[in-house]
């Protein structure tokens, strides 16, 4: 089980990469005056905050939902989780300028462990 | 991959991006990164980019700064805070500006919310998702498009989680679904909570078809509870906050408002004649009501709340109506292709995604034809300028923080929340007085003046865990609106340009009158206002006379 979620995770991660250059390119192509190093980081922190975290929680329910669709509702419960949990790590203590690195990571590290449990 | 979802992912991809370029780069010149808050047409969109602002300098929202609580240190921060959180978040990733990252937050969201839209409606048909999509485009076009411009950002952030609602509930079947459901929840709550009473309206739609068409089982039901329970435990604390702040202030009272004072509101007859392919949908999926798909009572429900104004939502149900073309997109699409199939019975997926091009072509305005909506492109800096940025910024960042500012007349500062980028207490003076004064040829030691700040929700502090006070109730009218003394601030803004002329010269003329004292003098100038600093405080500062 845990060989076949490895399986999906690196058929996938390929999908995921492709994904990235289409949009560093689409990014390019609309905000075509910018510089390319700012479109750069910009659609990589969206991967970071948004697509990996999301997509790693998904992967729970990877055999009942397709890629396009865990990694589209990925970055809506992405987006829920950080936009909550900012808040209230930020109530407790943490000042928001590490949320984006903790976080995200948090995110990935619980999603990929829930999935290679089950 | 097999062909068909090559052209379909294809096809996902060319309509987000297209939703991106519509509604973000191209108002914003194609750029990512600005010199000043850009695109910002209302004071609204100024006063969420200046709370998140605020956030970041804090690292916390436990607190509202003092300079948009009108002058008051421990006001609690009570405005929903997902958007902010996630605004200043990705500021810091991306290093772009908080002004420009709050903003492509919502674009980037609400781009995407027609993108879930078409994996739920999926779940009907595909052929009359693909359909649906090209309507979404519309959530950038006409009136729907100030919930963007004019700052209704919270809102639009809530119903991209709605919209994710849906999904949940939707996908109930699935294992865990309950955590889904409830996370959705806290989220629509805790980015603008009022959408919660459309999510529970939705949901309860979904009961009563459920229930009348016995499709509910124990199973069903009890994920739905514990997905409110879920909702509840993450969204407490904050819930505590707002109901002694914004449930207090902003009741709901029974009302009945056709129109959105101030506002162009969005309409069914906006969508012109798309409305017919609505409407056909509409009437085609009460032949389904026995199997209602999530999608048609999605759209139902905000179609009803939509109406919401006619029985006291106000504002909210014009909000709402934002996204109508996101959650209307169902009927479109199940409209045209019911109408499409009656005549060509071999239907394929390709003539789907033809014809949603040929949607889409229209949709954008690239062929124009009478009474179809289209996409009318608006490239603008906005409200705010280079010059009244850098004013602002030189008094954030090299006024002592305690300083007091006074701000004459501005052709831009009737937006008000623009003001609060200086990141000082800060005052107004009056127009009305101001204008006064120019008629009776009078300089004056006192002018009528404004303490603006967001009073939106009062201006609640904590006396205990459950026990709030309220400045906003608590303080002397004249405290925020009077007579003040000039003398009393530490700096005085001067506008130096106006569309009349005459305002920004009896602007001037103050200012040449204050600087005749010997502890006034020019503190910051550029080509559009001076900034003056008073260095005695509380002195007799200007002589009042005739001019």
């Amino acid at each position: 089980m845990k060989k076949e979620a490895f399986n999906e995770l690196k058929r996938e991660s390929i999908y995921i990469g492709a994904l990235f250059i289409i949009f560093l390119i689409i990014f390019k192509i609309i905000f075509f005056k910018e510089s390319f190093f700012i479109v750069l980081r910009t659609v990589f922190s969206i991967f970071w905050l948004f697509v990996f975290p999301g997509y790693s929680i998904m992967l729970y329910w990877n055999e009942k939902l397709d890629f396009i669709e865990r990694l589209v509702i990925g970055v809506a419960l992405s987006a829920a989780v950080i936009g909550i949990s900012s808040y209230y790590i930020g109530l407790a203590g943490l000042n928001i300028k590490y949320h984006g690195i903790i976080l995200p990571l948090a995110l990935m590290i619980f999603g990929i462990a829930i999935t290679l449990k089950k | 991959m097999k062909l068909s979802d090559f052209f379909e992912n294809s096809y996902l991809i060319l309509i987000f991006s297209v939703l991106l370029l519509i509604g973000n780069a191209n108002l914003w010149d194609n750029e990512l990164k600005h010199d000043f808050p850009y695109g910002y047409l209302a004071s609204d969109a100024f006063q969420h980019q200046v709370r998140a602002e605020a956030i970041k300098d804090a690292g916390n929202f436990r607190l509202e700064a003092n300079y948009i609580s009108r002058s008051f240190e421990n006001a609690v921060g009570r405005y929903p805070p997902v958007i902010y959180h996630l605004a200043v978040i990705f500021s810091y990733l991306t290093k772009l500006e908080v002004y420009d990252s709050i903003y492509f937050i919502v674009f980037f969201l609400a781009s995407l919310s027609a993108i879930m839209m078409y994996l739920v409606i999926k779940g009907m048909s595909k052929n009359a998702a693909l359909l649906s999509l090209p309507l979404s485009l519309l959530v950038f076009a006409g009136p729907a498009y100030i919930g963007f411009t004019w700052g209704h950002w919270p809102s639009i952030v809530a119903q991209f989680f709605l919209v994710a609602l849906f999904w949940s509930i939707y996908r109930i079947e699935l294992e865990k679904s309950f955590l889904l459901i409830g996370i959705f929840l806290a989220a629509i709550i805790m980015a603008h909570t009022s959408e919660l009473v459309f999510a529970l309206f939705f949901i309860f739609v979904f009961f009563v078809i459920s229930f009348a068409f016995k499709k509910i089982d124990f199973n069903l039901l009890k994920k739905i509870i514990l997905g409110g329970i879920l909702a509840l435990m993450l969204s407490s604390y904050y819930l505590t906050i707002f109901r002694y702040s914004w449930f207090v202030a902003q009741p709901y009272s029974f009302a009945v408002k056709p129109l959105w004072e101030g506002n162009p509101g969005f309409y069914l007859v906006n969508f012109q004649l798309l409305l017919v392919f609505i409407l056909a949908g509409i009437l085609l999926s009460f032949a389904k009501i026995k199997n209602m798909h999530i999608a048609f009572l999605a759209g139902i429900s905000m179609l009803i709340m939509g109406f919401g104004n006619y029985f006291g939502f106000d504002s909210r149900a014009f909000q709402l109506r934002f996204f109508w073309p996101v959650y209307l997109s169902v009927f479109f699409g199940f409209g045209a292709y019911t109408i499409l199939r009656f005549f060509i019975k071999k239907w394929n997926l390709i003539y789907s995604i033809l014809l949603g091009a040929v949607f889409l072509i229209l949709i954008l305005g690239l062929i124009k034809i009478p009474y179809i909506p289209a996409y009318q492109k608006i490239t603008t800096q906005g409200i705010m300028d280079s010059f009244h940025w850098e004013g602002l910024k030189w008094l954030s960042e090299k006024t002592p923080e305690k300083a007091r500012v006074y701000f004459f007349y501005g052709d831009i500062y009737s937006q008000d929340a623009l003001l609060r980028n200086s990141k000082r207490v800060h005052f107004l003076v009056d127009p009305n007085d101001f204008i006064d004064n120019i008629n009776k040829r009078k300089i004056s030691r006192e002018y009528v003046t404004e303490l603006p700040g967001d009073g939106g929700g009062g201006i609640v502090y904590r006396k205990g865990l459950f026990s709030f006070g309220d400045y906003d109730r608590e303080t002397d009218r004249g405290y925020f609106f009077g007579k003040k003394d000039i003398c009393q601030f530490d700096y005085y803004v001067f506008d130096k340009v106006s569309s009349q002329q005459v305002l920004a010269q009896y602007n001037l003329l103050i200012a040449n009158e204050l600087l005749k004292n010997n502890f006034t003098s020019v503190a910051f100038e550029n080509q559009v206002l001076v900034i003056l600093k008073n260095n005695n405080v509380g002195a007799d500062c200007i002589e009042e006379r005739s001019f």
